[in-house]
């Protein structure tokens, strides 16, 4: 490869966007200003071609987090260590300033369901997760962050608040947390709890990244449902709670995400916009 | 209470299948009813994985149309089960499995077209590799010739069908603007699909699709020729080794 990575970037405390495919051209091409870009691992697992050639020059100008859907860390089945060599691969490839993953499964006897599914919140699945998240670092050299996933059910026997889970998690691996604003206020809405205690309950030191995105309204005879499509922009009910955010947390790198219905890049960068104005004014008042 | 084990167990066959009354139990109830919350998981999992096979396979769906795709998808998804992570993987065999699905039999050409697909798909994700370098071959005396081993560059896929697919894939793709008519009296064709900048797909003679077949197999030139003079007995073995070298086609060769 002609365009090597010279040395891995951290993603800075700015708002960044979603690379996809349909964008490489007009983000190569353009430069845009945004301060980073993140991409989903598994599109570029392949051998080689198209999209691993755009991510290397889009590596030459941005800082690059890598965001995995596919490790299936809480799954019961042996971690997939084919696909930790792949992401290892990558990594070492690409240098990225941060490594993400889901709190949740995807496979059970070697069968992939492609979807982030939730685990039960009970004293098993921690111990189960902390050890594959473990095991997971340790293999890669490196820290993840983990993901607070959207969910559609909850269980009848689990035992632990999803905050509490999560930040068991972080504190007994000493991995990040990448807390995703929409699905906490996608989940609170669907399971009706309150999403600022949840918010508030979160330790400030583990949070290393913020997602913002859009959802979709689900509307049945006998009720609705949140969505978490990433098909439009960031509502505003989120971007209130993304607010609060950043005041608890201070200035934490936070990334539009957009994956179906994908909009022209100005509207990606619009909405990275907002999310700079928010967090300018926590640097503002740090400094 | 199910162990983590029981309950992804019970819940990946309730997606795939009926929703297991031991994991339906321990959904709770919230804004519907537990297994109303279960069927938004099975709808999700439904429309990604028919989505996956969409992108890979644009041409089929646009032949058979959304409604026959997703009936088709949704059969294939519960047959074939995708064993990585890595949604490049989805999608294989969904050809031989086109093939045995009885409501597309009457479309005869339709497995070779989602072969074609599955090639391109290949070759677009394959691994880079400089193409053989002519005067690397330059280098080997003549009376060598026979027993070189040539390998085809990763990118390259050969497909060979009954029908005329790659007409069928040309007149489907999106940016196609001119005569719609496809002829199945047009007959079979050998492919050649590569990637240079982009995925090419070319059409290969008989004789070339056999020495290229040959050498994809692991055979030495001299088995590979005869291959080819078998189809065509005035085929020029040289000229036919330099024009697919300087396009590409060949990624290396051993002695």
């Amino acid at each position: 490869m002609s365009d090597k990575c010279v040395t891995p970037l951290p993603i800075p405390a700015h708002a960044g966007i979603g690379l996809r495919a349909e964008h490489y051209h007009e983000v190569i091409d353009t430069l845009p200003a945004t301060a980073w870009l993140e991409v989903h691992s598994e599109n570029y697992f392949g051998a080689g071609g198209a999209p691993l050639v755009y991510l290397e020059k889009a590596r030459q100008h941005y800082p690059i987090s890598l965001h995995g859907v596919g490790l299936s860390l809480g799954s019961s089945d042996e971690l997939n260590l084919r696909h930790l060599q792949k992401l290892k691969a990558l990594i070492e490839r690409i240098e990225p300033g941060l490594v993400s993953e889901h709190l949740s499964w995807s496979s059970v006897d070697g069968r992939y369901l492609n979807d982030l599914l939730p685990l039960p919140y009970t004293e098993e699945a921690l111990l189960h997760f902390t050890q594959r998240v473990q095991q997971a670092q340790e293999f890669l050299g490196r820290e993840l962050l983990i993901e607070n996933p959207s969910t559609y059910l909850q269980y009848t026997h689990s035992t632990i608040p999803e905050w509490e889970f999560l930040t068991e998690v972080a504190n007994r691996c000493g991995c990040g947390i990448l807390f995703d604003v929409n699905n906490l206020h996608v989940n609170a809405t669907n399971h009706r709890f309150d999403a600022l205690a949840y918010l508030h309950a979160l330790p400030a030191r583990k949070i290393r990244e913020i997602h913002l995105a859009g959802f979709t309204v689900n509307r049945y005879t006998d009720g609705e449902i949140l969505i978490d499509t990433h098909n439009a922009r960031v509502a505003d009910e989120v971007w209130a709670l993304y607010r609060q955010a950043i005041e608890k947390f201070g200035a934490i790198p936070s990334l539009i995400e957009w994956d179906a219905d994908l909009p022209p890049l100005p509207v990606l960068l619009d909405e990275a916009r907002k999310a700079d104005e928010i967090l300018e004014n926590a640097h503002a008042v740090i400094a | 209470m199910p162990s983590l084990r029981e309950l992804q167990r019970a819940f990946s066959a309730g997606v795939f299948n009926e929703l297991p009354a031991e994991l339906a139990q321990h959904i709770r109830a919230g804004r519907f009813p537990g297994p109303q919350h279960f069927q938004i998981y099975r709808n999700n999992v439904c429309e990604s994985l028919t989505n996956a096979l969409k992108a890979v396979y644009p041409v089929v769906e646009r032949l058979v149309g959304d409604g026959f795709f997703r009936y088709a998808a949704d059969t294939f998804m519960r047959t074939h089960p995708l064993s990585s992570g890595n949604l490049h993987d989805f999608g294989d065999g969904f050809a031989e499995f086109l093939e045995s699905f009885p409501p597309s039999q009457e479309l005869v050409y339709l497995p070779d077209v989602a072969r074609l697909e599955w090639a391109w798909h290949r070759s677009y994700h394959a691994a880079d590799r400089a193409p053989l370098a002519l005067k690397a071959l330059a280098a080997i005396a003549p009376a060598q010739y026979a027993d070189l081993k040539f390998m085809l560059h990763p990118s390259v896929q050969l497909v060979t069908s009954d029908y005329p697919v790659l007409r069928i894939w040309e007149v489907n793709q999106s940016a196609y603007a001119g005569d719609q008519s496809i002829d199945l009296g047009l007959g079979g064709v050998k492919l050649l699909v590569i990637r240079r900048q982009q995925v090419q797909i070319e059409s290969l003679n008989e004789a070339d699709y056999a020495l290229l077949s040959a050498c994809a197999a692991g055979a030495t030139l001299a088995q590979a020729a005869e291959a080819a003079l078998r189809i065509q007995s005035d085929y020029n073995l040289i000229l036919a080794l330099h024009r697919h070298a300087s396009s590409g086609v060949f990624s290396d060769f051993s002695c």
